[in-house]
């Protein structure tokens, strides 16, 4: 064991408060990047949940559409643009629009209308609808959405029947693990789509294509071509990338990047200073033990390297408590159906700055070592 | 030029060393041109009252405070060099190769085994790493009397035990130099005794020039040579 790890193992309640420290910032960080990731996967669910898929599919668009729920109405003849294409499937018809819902009981809310084919080969009708409800969702005028909006929306109502656009709707069912930001998403038939949307969807347009490629590599390769082909009227992506856009566009549009940014550094500043406080003072109590060293002509970088080695295993013990303390809280916040994204790159990544900000506080901690003078034991 | 050392040359020669602390009224002379010599293998005894300067003239003549005039003339490689004309560096340099230290408080890191406390010095110093600073230690633990000791943390040693693994650690790398501040009045009487053994021994096994400072009148028995500082002037007043 080094000498540094056993002097932190020997006087561990004096290092507590920095090790603890490094804990509460390793967790804000993973728990802030993992809630946003969790919460702008919301955002992709359409692409996220078509029945190929994400990294085989392939997506066109409007023109530079940043975001899946921000698609304008293209001409359905553009599918000629993507058939044909080798390794590329037969592409279909997506509508996917912002509407007007009228509660059972009055009043109104935006949702958002999904429409797909919904036969067994649809490419991007949503997994989470089974046979029955497709079948059921063929009746014109029908609409399946998630439980969690159900109440929300008033539809537990016994009397009034919902809106869309105006339009009477009937809900078939209810899904589960498909919930909404603000906008519920309705899921429904390409022609219920095109009957609610009326004049906000031209005729013989659709949102997207959607087509299946033989590979992910594929998808990313048709998408480039078609960029390259047709860049003024239409934009593609693989369902991977247009995920991801989805997702980045809505974290930096609502200035929610910016904001755990801030708490994560806000976080981290604390974890250093308790961490650069608990070292200082920790190697001011150790000064005589290092003057003798340095009496005996021990370099001073020796002690140097000591001090940092600490910095370093302060903050491997507390990323290594937070890591559970995340587990644990990620379950707990399931339990709330809050969904905690905490993807390995999360956790490397909090690893790796909290790491980075132990070692700096080791070095801040550095400034008590260069006071420590040999001189000072015969005083 | 330094000049090249004979067998009869002193190992470490302070020649007119003076060194005053404070400004104005408050100005005092702790050194007045003292010129002292240790000799290999002695073992030099510094006495005096409190505030005498005795404490000064050890770091000095160690390397640690520079004298305001005079010279350290030590022998280091082979020739007489003087400690105070060398760069800080170069004094570092010549600390690690040359001289040992004994304190009063025994400063131990706490969390090492006696062991280590011997280890870190040859494995830091460049002495010696893994199994041979190992066997080092273990072996001047063994001539200390402390091989039963050598995975005891300081918590679990005694006062005098403590104060021999800090011998122990000073004389670990065969230093030509070991400086002793006081390295005796934490200690019992017998502890004391003991201390002055191996620091005599010391001297004589590895021809080591010690200087122990101290006020304890009853360790003259035990050295080789004896010097009393007053008012910043230094005398010999005995060498066996």
């Amino acid at each position: 064991m080094s000498y540094a790890l056993q002097t932190l193992w020997h006087e561990r309640p004096r290092y507590a408060s920095g090790v603890l420290a490094v804990t509460f910032s390793a967790v804000l960080i993973a728990l802030q990047c993992g809630l946003l990731l969790g919460l702008f996967k919301i955002t992709s669910i359409p692409i996220d949940f078509a029945s190929a898929g994400t990294d085989r599919t392939l997506w066109v668009g409007s023109t530079a559409v940043p975001s899946v729920d921000l698609g304008k109405p293209i001409p359905a003849s553009y599918l000629s643009r993507v058939a044909g294409r080798p390794g590329v499937g037969m592409p279909e018809l997506y509508v996917a629009n912002f509407a007007n819902f009228t509660k059972p009981t009055g009043g109104t809310e935006l949702c958002f209308l999904l429409g797909s084919r919904l036969d067994g080969d649809s490419a991007a009708a949503a997994t989470v609808l089974t046979p029955q409800m497709r079948a059921a969702l063929s009746e014109p005028f029908t609409v399946v959405l998630d439980e969690s909006d159900y109440a929300k929306l008033k539809l537990d109502h016994p009397y009034g029947r919902p809106k869309i656009n105006g339009k009477e709707v009937t809900v078939v069912g209810t899904v589960k693990g498909v919930k909404s930001l603000a906008a519920p998403w309705m899921f429904c038939s390409l022609h219920t789509a095109r009957q609610l949307l009326g004049y906000v969807l031209p005729p013989d347009h659709a949102t997207y294509l959607v087509a299946v490629c033989d590979t992910p590599a594929r998808a990313r390769e048709v998408a480039r071509e078609l960029r390259a082909e047709y860049p003024d009227d239409m934009t593609a992506y693989s369902g991977t990338d247009f995920s991801t856009g989805s997702r980045w566009y809505w974290l930096f549009r609502t200035k929610a990047g910016f904001a755990i940014g801030f708490a994560a550094v806000l976080g981290l500043f604390v974890g250093a200073v308790i961490t650069g406080q608990t070292l200082y003072s920790a190697t001011a109590a150790s000064a005589k033990e290092f003057a003798i060293l340095l009496a005996l002509g021990i370099p001073r970088w020796r002690v140097y390297l000591m001090v940092l080695a600490q910095s370093f295993w302060v903050g491997v013990v507390g990323v290594a408590l937070a890591y559970p303390i995340c587990l644990a809280l990620r379950e707990a916040a399931r339990l709330g159906s809050v969904d905690v994204d905490l993807r390995w790159e999360v956790l490397a990544g909090t690893a790796a700055v909290t790491l980075l900000t132990a070692l700096a506080a080791g070095l801040w901690a550095l400034r008590s070592v260069r006071t420590i003078e040999p001189m000072d034991l015969l005083r | 030029m330094p000049a090249v050392v004979t067998s009869t040359t002193p190992t470490l020669r302070g020649v007119g060393l003076t060194k005053t602390y404070g400004d104005g009224s408050a100005r005092r002379a702790a050194l007045k041109a003292v010129s002292i010599d240790l000799r290999p293998g002695e073992l030099a005894l510094l006495m005096g009252p409190s505030g005498s300067g005795k404490s000064t003239l050890l770091a000095v003549l160690s390397g640690l405070l520079e004298p305001d005039s005079g010279q350290v003339l030590a022998e280091d490689e082979g020739e007489l060099r003087d400690v105070w004309a060398m760069t800080g560096k170069q004094r570092e340099d010549y600390r690690l190769r040359t001289t040992g230290f004994v304190f009063q408080g025994y400063n131990l890191f706490p969390a090492l085994t006696a062991r280590q406390q011997l280890e870190i010095v040859l494995k830091w110093g460049g002495y010696a790493g893994g199994s041979e600073a190992r066997r080092r230690a273990d072996e001047m633990l063994d001539k200390l009397g402390l091989a039963p000791n050598r995975h005891k943390k300081p918590a679990y040693l005694s006062g005098g035990e403590k104060q021999r693994v800090a011998i122990g650690r000073a004389l670990v790398k065969d230093p030509s130099f070991v400086f002793a501040d006081e390295p005796t009045s934490a200690l019992d009487w017998e502890n004391g005794q003991r201390v002055m053994e191996l620091l005599r021994d010391a001297a004589h096994d590895r021809r080591a020039s010690i200087l122990v400072v101290s006020h304890d009148h009853r360790l003259m028995p035990y050295v080789d040579a004896y010097y009393h500082l007053e008012d910043g002037h230094l005398e010999e007043r005995g060498r066996g």
